[in-house]
């Protein structure tokens, strides 16, 4: 017996893996299951991209440009560089109700918040509340890490540099008077940026922690002063701040600035007039860039989107279509056969 | 005497075997230093240096040292375990015992003690372990058999002398005594690989005797007969000949390996173009950004445009280094050694008779199987079993036996009178039997007695019965067949055969060994029968024995007819005679013959031929044996599905033409249709001005025309040897000849060297550019085996050197077509998707960050985070494409079988994309999903592993996400875990699923419509693989066929026989007087007293 087992030692294992033979499932193409495919992907894709296209249709956008660049603009007395504290009003209206809740939106455009030196250009451990790096700021900051007198700058880099400072007053023109619309500006900000990710360092009073560090150079207030009216509402937990600081993917963006859902507008815009007060502070013309005020609603899909809706639609049809186009070849190909 | 010659022992090797590489210290300089040979690692290691650098590092130097570790990890934990097998194997070497002499007498000692100047005792079956000048040996005259199956291959005995002088001093008793008074200074060479030479020099005694090669024992060959041989080591270790031989085998390369090195090449040159494009992007943006003042102005590098494109071209190489596939080498390597385990494990390979399964000894090779377009095949052996059963004979123009019946099917004679008989004798002819039982046919019993005497054969005694020991399968079938006849061969020492005839044991004294030489096709001995007759019994091939007979030979005519009959049922014949010699002439010829043993090599090999020459006249023919050499299990069926797949198969063979012919006809390489082409049409149409459209004109004209059915018939090409050598002068024909043979069914080269071989091998190579397999069984195939692409070794009779040097080693030729077309084909498959599929995946992910340079500023802005970089290939797209790898069969292996043609698709090589952080990742899942869905749509064989493999890689993404960006983590290191959040948000926002969605569709649009045009259009070929019902594949049948031709051959051996060491003491040194012994010839002699016999010759004294 010893022997006989001996004699087969190398025999190999007669077992579905070493074999080849596990069990599988192969898919049998062909063109009775592939053109049908087609046909129902899509249609499918046709489908998404309806859905999407006329959702996005019901959404209101409403965008003003305030760069004032052109002579009749509102803004133009401040679009020179010299001019301080500028301050121009905007006038628009609605024809029909704006539904609600409305967002209020800034936008820029050829801002490069993803150049990468930009992208890189702050302190993360700084941002997170680290004493340590308020005095000794990351060398990725340069040459937004110390002032001229070798003072750190807090918050450090270009991004928080670059701030966005323009402030809006939105008011609604009813009979002549100017009515405030309350803007609200909490949790505009993603709730892990201002819970976790950015964190004021643990120092009362706030101040304290800045001593013996600058204010970024561009801004006109320190960090611990951005929102006087909320004495919570400051340093990096600012909502502004950490709006700013969430990069946008692309040289054309908005960002929100504030939600308008209080009171008598909770339902949205109503027509009439409005005019917007605006601190022209941020100078973009010197490097050929634009500012903007957006305002929309909003719907499970986000913001107005018409160009997924479409690619959508594109794709589905160009599926369609190749169906069409394989049914025709697949019928060339088979008749003559049968004859 | 050890101390005196191992006092230097620093200046020789010791005997240790050192096959292993890495010792603890050196194991990581060098492993390192093997793999960054590798472009594709040293690329990466220099992403590593470069991301180091702040100014240009794009993405974190983790994310690329991350995978290079896992690659080298992986790489180094191979051969590191590799080395410990190694290490393991050389302990066990190393420490096998053996017997050192120790002052007065033997002690055990292992083979690492053994040194310069020990004399060592072999036992019988004992592996030599150092090279031994062998000083003496208990047989007779100091001779030994050695054999050197590990050295040469060849299974048969050689045979090694002591010199006459240590044989005679140190035989005497007791041999320890003598043996370490031995103080012999021996002067040899420097170490050297060559096996066959050894030159040296023994002072001794004031004496200086010369020594070669005969007295020498090397390391690795086994005794064999011989109880006890001592010997003076003289190399150990490393110097030891087969240790100098182990020379480092060549790579072989697949073709894909240098596809894969192509496109290596073409992915850095786009990564260079496209890095260049995008880093001029920079500088005219940076240039822009400076006459504008802005955010990022200050950003730009010193201010200077030109120098921040400059750095931008060296981030951008960095941030599209994923699109070089880094894991593709250790993929490869992965799936190479998971193919190779499959052609173990196949139990259709396993050969359960030898207890053998498939093996593929290099692991590299595995798709090249799928793109064979040249199978050259040698005969003997790999064709035809190389066992050869004795069928038939014809005896004074009787025939008897059948060979018309299998072999198998023979109806086995009644032999038990014959107490050595033991099967094995495939011939049924009860009439001999009778006949020779009953003494009253002389000539029969002639003829047995020829065949009992007249030949090379040892005979080793095993469990009381003769156990042969031949030179080639022949002379074997041969001494067989007379065994069990009753004619049976016991013994022979240099002076005597001992043959048992009927029970009688009768003594020849054997004169002379007319040794066989290729040239002669012959041999013959001369021996002294015991009734005191000289008698030359002669055994060749027909044309040779015929022109040699006596004039009016008896039953010549008879017998030729009866040479007729055996050629066409396709046996090899042999035609013995014999003569009896006046003892006149046998004293004239036997001076001649002495007087030659003094003269140079060279001229007395020509004097030797003369002088066989004369005496191997007058010839009285016997008769003719006939042997069957039986074609592999399996070889028809196997060529016919080969041929089907769209392979030439060549033969290349040492035999005959008329037996390579018939072979050929009888394997259905030719049909019984095909016109052979030979060597004067070929020239013909070679010298021809415009030879590319000769052949074709030659085949529509003059020889074609005379049969117009035969036009459409195939065509062989038939060489022969020293035909092919022609082939050396004219260079400007391999071109020619190969256009030419890719029209014909088969090429047949007869009667070429191993060095042909491969020279044809490399014709082939050279001139086409088809993959070319070789497949053979023994050492003279190694050549050819080593010089094709892929080299298949058939583990047969003739040793294992054949096995050694191939690439894969199989045991039966029929398994050629499940390793062909099962596996190649299926490996072919495999890798070829996989590769491609890996480019799809590494080159997509890259191409990503030339889109978004263009809405970065061209600031190689990663898109991704780098953590994603880091694990994409690894955990979210590895597993699928590697269980593709491993298990996609588009048909099984049945229908590879069925559809042969399905294989040529190898031989034609036909197989060969908001908020900056939510976008992110959107973008890698659509990544993730594209790559994943490709996957789904290449895969046609879905195991439950692979379904598993899908799921678990897109689960990976989404749980690595989480873990990457979450709180946890970015606590831990706020620097390199800054996406927090960034995937919660994402994967609820139906806005990323759909944006998703679409890219991963519009991705894999194109090649689900190629996928889906290409199901419309071969929609009927894959049905009928898939559906067609289960039918053997007929052969057509091989009988009709043209003239048939005689076929005998001689195939004792490749070169010369081994008659001259076996007759040494006779032929060279027959003025020696030996002391007869006087053996006991006694009928019921037993094996034991056999023994005692031989043993006496020890003791006799020698007078040199």
């Amino acid at each position: 017996m010893v022997k006989e087992e001996k004699e087969i030692a190398n025999r190999p294992d007669n077992t579905a893996f070493t074999q080849q033979r596990l069990p599988a499932w192969q898919p049998m193409l062909s063109a009775g299951i592939v053109i049908p495919g087609f046909v129902l992907i899509g249609l499918a894709f046709i489908g998404i991209g309806v859905a999407l296209f006329v959702t996005s249709r019901s959404i209101t956008v409403l965008e003003i440009d305030y760069t004032g660049i052109e002579k009749d603009s509102a803004c133009f007395k401040c679009s020179n560089a010299d001019v301080k504290n500028c301050v121009c009003n905007l006038e628009f209206s609605i024809d029909s109700l704006f539904e609600g809740p409305v967002f209020f939106y800034y936008g820029l455009s050829n801002y490069f918040q993803n150049y990468r030196k930009y992208a890189a250009s702050r302190d993360d451990e700084q941002l997170s509340g680290d004493l340590d790096a308020f005095t000794a700021p990351s060398d990725s900051c340069s040459p937004y890490d110390y002032n001229g007198n070798d003072k750190p700058i807090v918050p450090c880099g270009a991004i928080a540099n670059s701030m966005f400072n323009d402030t809006f007053v939105l008011y609604r023109v009813v009979n002549g008077a100017n009515k405030l619309v309350p803007l609200d500006g909490k949790g505009i900000a993603w709730w892990t940026d201002y819970n976790v990710k950015f964190r004021n360092p643990s120092v009362t009073p706030l101040k304290n922690a800045f001593n013996n560090t600058v204010k970024p150079i561009f801004w006109p207030k320190p960090a611990y002063q951005l929102d006087a009216s909320d004495p919570a509402n400051n340093g990096f937990i600012n909502q502004d701040f950490l709006v700013w600081m969430r990069r946008a993917a692309l040289p054309d963006f908005r960002k929100l600035y504030r939600r308008i859902t209080d009171g008598e507008y909770a339902k949205g815009l109503p027509a009439g007039n409005y005019s917007l007060t605006i601190a022209y502070n941020y100078p973009v013309q010197s490097f050929e860039g634009r500012k903007k005020v957006v305002f929309s609603n909003v719907s499970w899909m986000g913001g107005k989107n018409e160009f997924l809706g479409i690619a959508y639609l594109v794709v589905g049809s160009l599926c369609v279509l190749m169906s069409i186009v394989m049914l025709i070849v697949y019928a060339k190909f088979k008749f003559p056969e049968e004859d | 005497m050890k101390s005196f010659l191992c006092f230097r022992w620093g200046r020789y090797a010791d005997n240790l075997v050192r096959s292993y590489k890495y010792s603890p210290l050196t194991f990581l300089p060098l492993t390192l230093f093997e793999q960054f040979q590798r472009a594709a690692n040293l690329y990466f290691l220099l992403m590593v240096v470069m991301q180091c650098v702040p100014v240009i590092s794009s993405i974190p130097f983790y994310i690329t040292i991350f995978p290079l570790l896992i690659v080298l990890s992986v790489r180094g934990l191979k051969d590191l375990v590799n080395d410990m097998a190694r290490r393991r194997s050389d302990s066990e070497m190393n420490s096998r015992p053996c017997d050192v002499l120790d002052s007065q007498s033997f002690s055990r000692a292992q083979w690492k003690d053994v040194c310069v100047g020990d004399v060592l005792r072999i036992h019988k079956d004992q592996v030599i372990p150092a090279d031994l000048l062998l000083l003496c040996s208990s047989e007779p005259h100091s001779l030994c058999y050695v054999e050197t199956a590990d050295i040469d291959g060849e299974s048969n005995l050689k045979f090694r002398q002591a010199l006459s002088a240590t044989h005679n001093q140190l035989t005497s008793h007791p041999s320890e005594e003598t043996l370490a008074a031995f103080d012999g200074v021996v002067l040899c060479e420097e170490p050297n690989n060559r096996l066959y030479t050894f030159r040296g020099q023994m002072h001794w005694r004031g004496e200086s005797l010369l020594l070669d090669n005969e007295h020498i024992l090397l390391r690795g060959t086994v005794l064999r007969n011989t109880e006890f041989a001592y010997g003076l080591t003289i190399y150990t270790g490393a110097d030891s000949k087969i240790l100098r031989n182990c020379g480092k085998l060549t790579v072989k390369r697949t073709r894909m390996e240098r596809v894969f090195n192509q496109v290596v090449i073409g992915i850095i040159l786009s990564v260079l173009l496209a890095a260049l494009l995008l880093a001029i992007g920079a500088g005219v943006f940076s240039s822009w950004v400076m006459s504008h003042t802005g955010p990022t102005s200050a950003l730009v590098i010193n201010g200077n445009p030109v120098y921040t494109g400059f750095l931008i071209f060296w981030s951008y190489i960095i941030l599209l280094s994923p699109a070089m596939p880094i894991s593709l080498y250790i993929s490869f390597e992965v799936i190479h050694t998971v193919h190779s385990l499959f052609i173990g494990w196949d139990m259709e390979m396993y050969w359960q008779q030898d207890n053998r399964p498939a093996q593929a000894r290099n692991t590299s090779l595995n798709e090249e199987l799928g793109q064979v377009g040249y199978l050259l095949s040698d005969k003997t052996g790999t064709l035809t079993q190389n066992r050869l059963l004795f069928r038939q004979c014809c005896i004074a123009g009787e025939v008897y036996g059948d060979a018309s019946s299998k072999a198998e099917d023979t109806e086995p004679m009644d032999l038990s009178w014959n107490p050595f008989s033991c099967g094995g004798l495939f011939m049924s002819a009860p009439s001999l039997v009778q006949k020779l039982r009953g003494q009253q046919c002389p000539i029969s019993c002639q003829f047995l007695r020829a065949l009992s005497v007249c030949h090379t054969v040892m005979a080793e005694w095993k469990e009381e019965a003769p156990v042969y020991q031949a030179a080639s399968p022949d002379e074997e079938a041969l001494v067989g067949a007379a065994r069990e006849l009753g004619w049976v061969f016991l013994s022979r020492t240099r002076d005597f055969i001992v043959v048992s005839e009927l029970g009688v044991t009768r003594e020849y004294r054997l004169l002379a060994l007319l040794d066989f030489t290729s040239h002669r096709r012959r041999m013959s001995v001369l021996v002294r029968e015991p009734e005191g007759g000289l008698k030359l019994y002669c055994k060749g091939a027909d044309l040779v024995i015929l022109e040699r007979l006596q004039k009016d030979c008896l039953h010549q005519e008879r017998t030729e007819r009866a040479l007729e009959l055996f050629s066409q049922a396709c046996l090899r014949t042999l035609c013995v005679a014999v003569r009896s010699v006046p003892e006149a002439s046998w004293e004239q010829w036997s001076k001649t013959l002495d007087q030659s043993a003094t003269m140079v090599t060279s001229d007395r090999d020509a004097l030797l031929e003369k002088l066989y020459d004369q005496m191997e006249i007058d010839l009285q023919l016997i008769g003719v044996t006939a042997i069957e050499d039986r074609l592999q299990e399996g070889v028809p069926e196997t060529i016919a599905l080969l041929q089907q797949a769209g392979l030439k198969v060549w033969v290349l063979t040492g035999d005959k033409k008329e037996t390579a012919v018939n072979i050929g006809y009888s394997c259905k390489l030719l049909d019984p249709d095909t016109r052979l082409l030979e060597w004067q049409e070929l020239r013909h149409i070679l010298q021809s001005p415009d030879p590319g459209v000769t052949f074709f004109k030659v085949r529509q004209t003059e020889l074609w025309a005379v049969d117009k059915q035969a036009a459409e018939a195939k065509t062989a090409l038939v060489l022969t040897g020293p035909e092919l050598a022609e082939f050396d002068q004219r260079p400007e024909w391999g071109a020619t000849f190969m256009r030419l043979a890719e029209q014909c069914q088969s090429v047949l080269c007869c009667r070429v060297t191993p060095g042909q071989k491969a020279d044809i091998v490399s014709l082939v190579r050279k001139h086409t550019r088809s993959v070319t397999m070789s497949i053979g069984d023994g050492a003279n195939d190694v050549n050819m085996i080593k010089t094709a692409h892929v080299g298949v070794g058939l583990a047969g009779v003739e040793g294992g050197q054949a096995v050694q040097n191939a690439d894969f080693a199989l045991s039966q030729f029929r398994f050629l077509q499940r390793l062909l077309l099962v596996h190649g084909r299926w490996s072919y498959r495999r890798i070829s998707f996989f590769l491609r599929y890996f480019l799809f995946k590494t080159c997509g992910f890259a191409l990503v960050h030339i889109w978004f340079g263009f809405f970065n500023g061209f600031s190689a802005q990663s898109l991704y985070e780098t953590w994603f970089i880091g694990l994409y290939s690894v955990f979210y797209t590895a597993f699928p494409v590697m269980c593709l790898a491993f298990f996609e069969q588009d048909v099984n292996a049945e229908s590879s079988l069925k559809w042969p043609e399905l294989y040529r698709s190898g031989q034609r090589q036909e197989l060969s994309t908001y908020d900056f952080q939510t976008m992110a990742v959107t973008v890698a899942m659509a990544a993730t999903f594209t790559a994943n869905v490709e996957i789904s749509l290449v895969t046609r064989y879905w195991t439950r592993l692979n379904v598993a493999a899908v799921c678990v890689s897109v689960v990976m993404f989404f749980i690595c996400s989480r873990i990457t960006h979450s709180t946890r983590l970015f606590k831990a290191s706020p620097m390199d875990y800054f996406f927090l959040g960034a995937s919660d948000r994402a994967f609820i926002d139906p806005l990323v699923w759909l944006t998703a969605l679409l890219t991963t569709w519009t991705a894999v649009l194109p090649s689900m419509t190629a996928l889906a045009i290409n199901v419309i259009l071969n929609m009927h070929d894959k049905h009928k693989v898939h559906s067609a019902s289960s039918q053997p594949v007929e052969l057509r049948s091989r009988l009709r066929r043209g003239a048939s031709l005689r076929r005998s051959s001689y195939a004792l051996s490749q070169g010369a026989g081994p008659g001259r060491l076996i007759s040494s003491g006779t032929c060279i040194r027959s003025t020696v007087p030996t002391v007869d012994e006087q053996v006991t010839a006694d009928n019921n002699s037993t094996d034991s007293q056999l023994q005692i016999n031989m043993k006496n010759n020890i003791d006799a004294p020698n007078h040199a």
